[in-house]
Formats: C-alpha cells, structure tokens, sequence
C-alpha cells in the first residue's frame, strides 16, 4: 500500500520546476555580496560580527534567530510575482483583497460575557454604541463545559468569566432588541460538542424572531483542539466522536446557514495555553487538512468548505515575528488549497482570520503596561493582514475587563484604524528586506511542523496519542524557567519592578443574585415546557449519535423542544463514551 | 533518616478549564522533589476526599474562572469540619482580584499565589507553611 505523501511532498513536487524570475539582478546582488563582506569585516564591530544573530526571547516566543542587518543578500532569489503576487491574487502573501483595509476595515470585535444574559446585554450594547463593529460572546465555565446552572457540578461559577446560557431562552435574553440580521455574532463556542449544542439554540431564535438563516452572519470556534487539549475538564469523549461533531457541524451549518463561519482554528487558546507560534499555526492547519480531507471523503467539494474556512491567531510581543508568520501561513494555506486540495475557488485558497493579543502576555504586575503591549499586539495584527481583532484589555490578570478597561481596547482598534494612517496602504511592510526574509523563515518552520503531525497519523492521531499535550507540558515549563530566570524579560515584573508602590486599578465587580436567577430561570423551563417532546428529542438525538449520521439537525430540534444544554451532553457522553486525557508530562 | 517527601495534591476548582499554571506549578514542585498528584478539575468534596484519602501535605487548588470565594470556602470549611487545617497547607493559586486575598486568607487559604509567582516562592512558601502546622 502506498505510503500517504505528507504535504511538504506534495507541494515540493507540485511547485517543482516552475520559473522563477528574479527581482534583484544578479549582477548587483554579487556587487553587494562583495560589499557586504568587505562592510562586515571593517565598518562592524567585531563584538557585533561574533554575535550577528540575536534571537529575541519573548513569551511564546518561537525563538528565531534574528540577523543584526538584512539585505537583499538574505533573500537573493526573491521574485516578487512568485513569492508575493500582489494583494487579492496569487500567492495571497500581501493580503486576501486587493484593497485590504480601503475596501473593508477590520472588524472591531470585543470579547464580551459575564453574569446574566441581560448582564452582557447591557454591555453588548454600550461596545456597539461606543463603535464596535461585531460582537464576540464568550460564556461561563457551566455553560462552555455543558452543565446546566442548576447543576452541582455549576455551583460556584454561575456567571463568572463569561455569560450563563442553559437555553434558547437565555439567548433570547442574551440578544434582546439587537437585530440578528444587521450584527455578526461571533459565538465562542470553543468545542464542536458545545457549537452543536449552542449554536442550534441561535438559529432556533432567529426562527422565532421570523429571521431566515440566510439573513444571519457571525461565526463559531468549533475546534477539536480546545475540546480535547486546551480544556481542563471533568468529562471527555473521545477524539474520534470530537471531530466528527467538528464535521458535522461545519456540514450542517454549511448547508444551512450560508453566511455564516463554521469554524476558527485555534490558534490562539492553544498558543496561550503553551506553545509557540510555529506550533500554533503548524496545529490549526493541519486541522484544517484534517477535516477538508474529512468533507470531500463524505462527498463534498472541498470548495464549498474551504471558502468559510478561518483561523484563529493570537499575536505576542515579538513584533516582526508576528507580522511574518501571519503573512506566512496565508501563503502556504494558498498553497496547501491549490495544491493539494486542487480548490478552484479563490475564497477557498484565503487565510482568513480572526486576531486576538495575546492574554498571557499581560502581566499583573503594572497592569498599565498592558495597554502598551496589546496596542503593539494590534498593531502587528493589522500590519500582518487580520480581517477582525480583539484587543486584550489591562486587567486580564485581574478579572474579567471593567467597562473602562474593555472600552479601551476597543479605543486601542479605533486610534489603529483611524488615526495612524496604516490602513490605508495595503500590507505597509512588503519587500522589507526582514520582513520577506522572516516570512520565508517562518513558512519553513510551520510546515515542518505540520509534517510532524502527519507523520504521526494526522491530527487526530496525535491528540490521541498525547503528543501535543506533551508538548504544551514542557514549552509552557520551559517558558516559566525562563521568565524567572530573567532571560524573558517583562518589563515591571522581572525587569525594572517599581520600588514605589502605584495605585491600584479598578476591578471588574460581577453583578449580584446571577446564579440564583440563572438556577429559576433553568427550573421554571423545566416545569413549563413539553416534556414529551423534550424526551422525544433528546431520544432521537441519542439514536442519530449511534448511527453515525449527522447530529446536528436533532441538535436543533432540541433546542426547539427547549431541551437544556446540561441534557444534550448528557446523550452525548452516553452515546460516545468517556476518554481519558493524556498526561501533560 | 531520609527526609519525607512532601507530597502535594494539585487540583482545578469545578469547572475552570485553564490549567497552564496547575500543570507549570506541578513541574515546578516535581522539580523541586515533591511529589505532586494531579487530579485536573474536582469540586471541593472531591478535593477534600482525595487529599485525606493520599494524605496530602498540601492542597494546591487552582482557580482562574472567578469561583475562588465561594467555592474556595467550600473547601476551607470542609476541611476544617475534617480537622485537615491542623497539619494540611492549603494554597489557592490563580486569577484573582487582590481585593480577595485577605478574604481567602481569613477562610483558611495559608497562601495566595498570582500570576507572576515563582517557583523559589512558592516552594518556599510551602516549607514555612508546613513548619507553622508543625510548630
């Protein structure tokens, strides 16, 4: 049987043998050589000469070395048309659109989630009227986890951390008098098991509102890698069953509800939970590999998945190393669709994506530092090409963002977009001598990393078999040793701590009488709703899991039958069975 | 004699689902030869129970999902209705205001430790807490 061809093998092969014209003229690049060589040897020092790379250490950082000076030397072989294109064409490096930002600013999507869903309500409302231009709903632990709030299991963290949801009821409240048709809603339903729980109870709203899903936009996360690797839970099902309902999803909602995204690879949560950004991007596209193999063995054109497809990146503080491999993942995602996927569609073939500065970046100590570093993060966000941002907020390390903190970032976006100018050039940085060099670096890197994976049987294959939690078990440990030991330096905690002790800031204070009113709310449904045809419900769904068909349109019955979302993980866990979580060490 | 090792239960309260720290703070104190159980998420009973049932030295509990006050009491009184404050060291580690530390303190937490916490301060932290129960 002939051994699957990794996809490194399969894009060396393709892209094999075709011409390359050089930008520099061979002449001049020789003229330079000479000349830089004579330069490096009597104008730079000799201290610089013997250290000439310097590998910035940063947190999740990916530790590439760095030249002291970069010249067309570094990339001799540079052809523009091969190796950019121009923006909105082939190869995709300088951007998906021609226009990039002149044709479509960058989506001002603020995280927003705590308490009650009328809590978050208010909230959405007051970032909407401040400017933002999507919403970005993240929900509580009972919710993201699949227990009900009237659950023991809940007790405690009802409302903390994000919004409570048990039912369409709660989303209904969750998106009082905000019109579904004229927002994007993005839904951070980190797991495919919670989007096929979650999601459902959206659409079922937007059925009772009279808005026909061709209407709705927004997105879901859907991603196997917060399920089963970045998530510290109770319960598990196995991978296998996770990624099917990873698929489901994707082919439910695809059909269904065509505006809408399906999925966005992690990225980010996994990067923040210990890993560097090689690895991050390396991770999320060999997931992405995973499942557009997946869809067309199901029957589906990999065109009519790839063109919804996005990415998830979360960007830290090494400025130019972020810009690059952002550039660099959308050229060889283009790659990866034309070549290995054969995708005729341009859609298909772009890196879109979601970006959110990094959380663990942050630091407790001087919290205002914080605005500083997410501005850079945004900064290089945008320069590298994000099609929406999330700016982390000062007090991540404190709590959940204070109005004033959350209103602040989304100002960090409004000053990027509208005051600095650099969105009206598009992707500012190409043809830097670094930056072109970088991305090539960077592109290397993250393909040698998802040949790992595929040398390991796949993705899924290598969750199950442990590698990536080891993974995350020895860089987040080897980060920590570095923090300590000053060689990552945090400016205020490890390096130049305060002596003088500053004010304190303000933090989020969580509104009162949450989980009593959320435990009402779940039991008043329960008494009140039809529980034949909740039964009737969760029953068929229990079979449809069995059988191995897709979930999702009994999901959504449910949500029709008010089943809650403590019920639904209930049949799942019966139906696919428990998995243990492979050890971080 | 050989000294004892001291061994640590290391756990996630309830639901939380950010288990970074818990997992660096582990390795931390493996390397510096405790012995570490970890249990990932377990709720206050569960955490109580295992630390009586492997006669834990410590109780690391890790909370970074806002539940520390309440469920941190939890945990604290049923420790102290299992008489486990007398000798056990009982540690929340996490995202917390600081606002909360006096509170957690006061409930029965010997410490609290922020991001930003070191591995020479915790493990140091630990050995004087457990001289206290001891002396």
């Amino acid at each position: 049987m002939a051994e699957k061809k990794t996809t490194r093998e399969i894009l060396q092969e393709k892209l094999a043998g075709r011409e390359r014209t050089p930008l520099y003229n061979p002449k001049a690049v020789e003229k330079l050589r000479s000349e830089f060589d004579q330069w490096k040897n009597t104008v730079v020092r000799e201290q610089d000469r013997k250290n000439w790379y310097a590998t910035p250490r940063t947190i999740l950082g990916s530790e590439v070395p760095r030249d002291m000076l970069y010249t067309p030397l570094n990339n001799p072989d540079f052809d523009y048309m091969e190796d950019l294109g121009d923006p909105g064409a082939e190869p995709y490096t300088r951007g998906i659109h021609a226009n990039m930002y002149r044709g479509r600013e960058f989506t001002m999507r603020q995280l927003t989630g705590f308490g009650a869903p009328e809590d978050t309500n208010e909230r959405i409302k007051f970032m909407l009227g401040q400017g933002a231009t999507g919403i970005n709903i993240i929900f509580d632990l009972p919710t993201i986890q699949m227990y009900d709030s009237d659950d023991p299991i809940s007790k405690g963290q009802v409302g903390w951390c994000g919004v409570s949801v048990d039912s369409v009821d709660s989303v209904d409240l969750l998106f009082k008098d905000i019109e579904l048709d004229k927002v994007t809603s993005s839904l951070v339903t980190h797991y495919p098991s919670n989007t096929a729980i979650l999601f459902p109870m959206y659409l079922v709203l937007a059925e009772r509102r009279g808005i026909p899903w061709d209407k709705i936009t927004g997105s879901v996360q859907n991603d196997i890698t917060m399920e089963d690797v970045v998530r510290s839970g109770s319960e598990y099902i196995p991978p296998r069953a996770c990624f099917k309902l990873q698929c489901d999803n994707i082919e439910f909602i695809r059909q269904n509800v065509p505006r809408w995204n399906f999925v966005t690879y992690n990225g980010y949560n996994l990067r923040e939970f210990g890993t560097s950004g090689v690895t991050e991007m390396a991770v999320a596209v060999a997931n992405a590999i995973e499942t557009l193999e997946e869809m067309v063995r199901r029957g589906h054109d990999v065109d009519w998945v790839a063109e919804r497809l996005a990415f998830f990146w979360s960007p830290a503080m090494d400025f130019f190393e972020e810009i690059a491999r952002i550039r660099a993942v959308r050229r060889l995602w283009y790659k990866i669709m034309k070549y290995k996927f054969d995708a005729k569609s341009p859609r298909s073939m772009w890196m879109r994506c979601h970006i959110q500065t990094s959380g663990i970046s942050l630091s407790y100590d001087e919290p205002l530092n914080n605005v500083v570093r997410a501005a850079y993060e945004a900064l290089a966000a945008v320069l590298g090409g994000s099609q929406s941002l999330h700016v982390d907020s000062y007090d991540e390390a404190y709590s959940v963002p204070t109005e004033q903190a959350a209103l602040l970032s989304l100002r960090t976006q409004q000053i990027i977009q509208n005051e600095t100018g650099v969105i009206e050039v598009v992707d500012p940085l190409g043809g830097s001598f670094y930056v072109e060099a970088l991305t090539n670096e960077m592109e290397e890197r993250i393909l040698d990393e998802i040949t790992e994976i595929e040398e390991q049987g796949g993705y899924v294959a290598a969750i199950e078999k442990g590698w990536l939690h080891r993974k995350i078990g020895t860089y987040s440990y080897r980060e920590q040793a570095a923090l300590e030991s000053g060689d990552i330096k945090l400016v205020g905690y490890n390096y130049q701590k305060s002596s003088t002790p500053l004010p304190e800031i303000d933090v989020f204070r969580y509104p009162e009488g949450v989980e009593e009113k959320q435990i009402g709310r779940v039991k008043k449904l329960r008494a009140e709703r039809d529980t034949q045809k909740v039964e009737g419900a969760l029953n068929a769904l229990g079979d449809a899991c069995k059988k191995g068909v897709n979930i999702v349109p009994y999901t959504v019955d449910c949500a029709r039958a008010n089943c809650t979302e403590g019920e639904l993980w209930k049949v799942f866990k019966e139906a696919f069975g428990l998995w243990k979580v492979p050890s971080y060490w | 004699m050989a000294e004892k090792r001291v061994k640590v239960l290391m756990a996630k309260l309830g639901l939380d689902v950010h288990s970074r720290g818990a997992i660096t703070v582990s390795s931390m104190l493996r390397d510096a030869g405790m012995e570490v159980i970890y249990i990932g998420n377990a709720v206050p009973q569960e955490i109580i129970n295992t630390a009586i049932q492997e006669d834990v030295d410590v109780v690391g509990v890790s909370s970074l999902g806002g539940a520390h006050l309440t469920l941190g009491k939890d945990i604290t009184d049923l420790a102290k209705s299992q008489k486990l404050q007398d000798h056990m060291v009982f540690l929340m580690g996490g995202v917390h205001p600081p606002r909360d530390e006096a509170p957690l303190k006061e409930m029965g937490f010997d410490d609290v430790f922020g991001p930003g916490a070191t591995q020479a301060q915790i493990v140091s932290s630990i050995k004087r807490d457990l001289a206290v129960k001891a002396g």
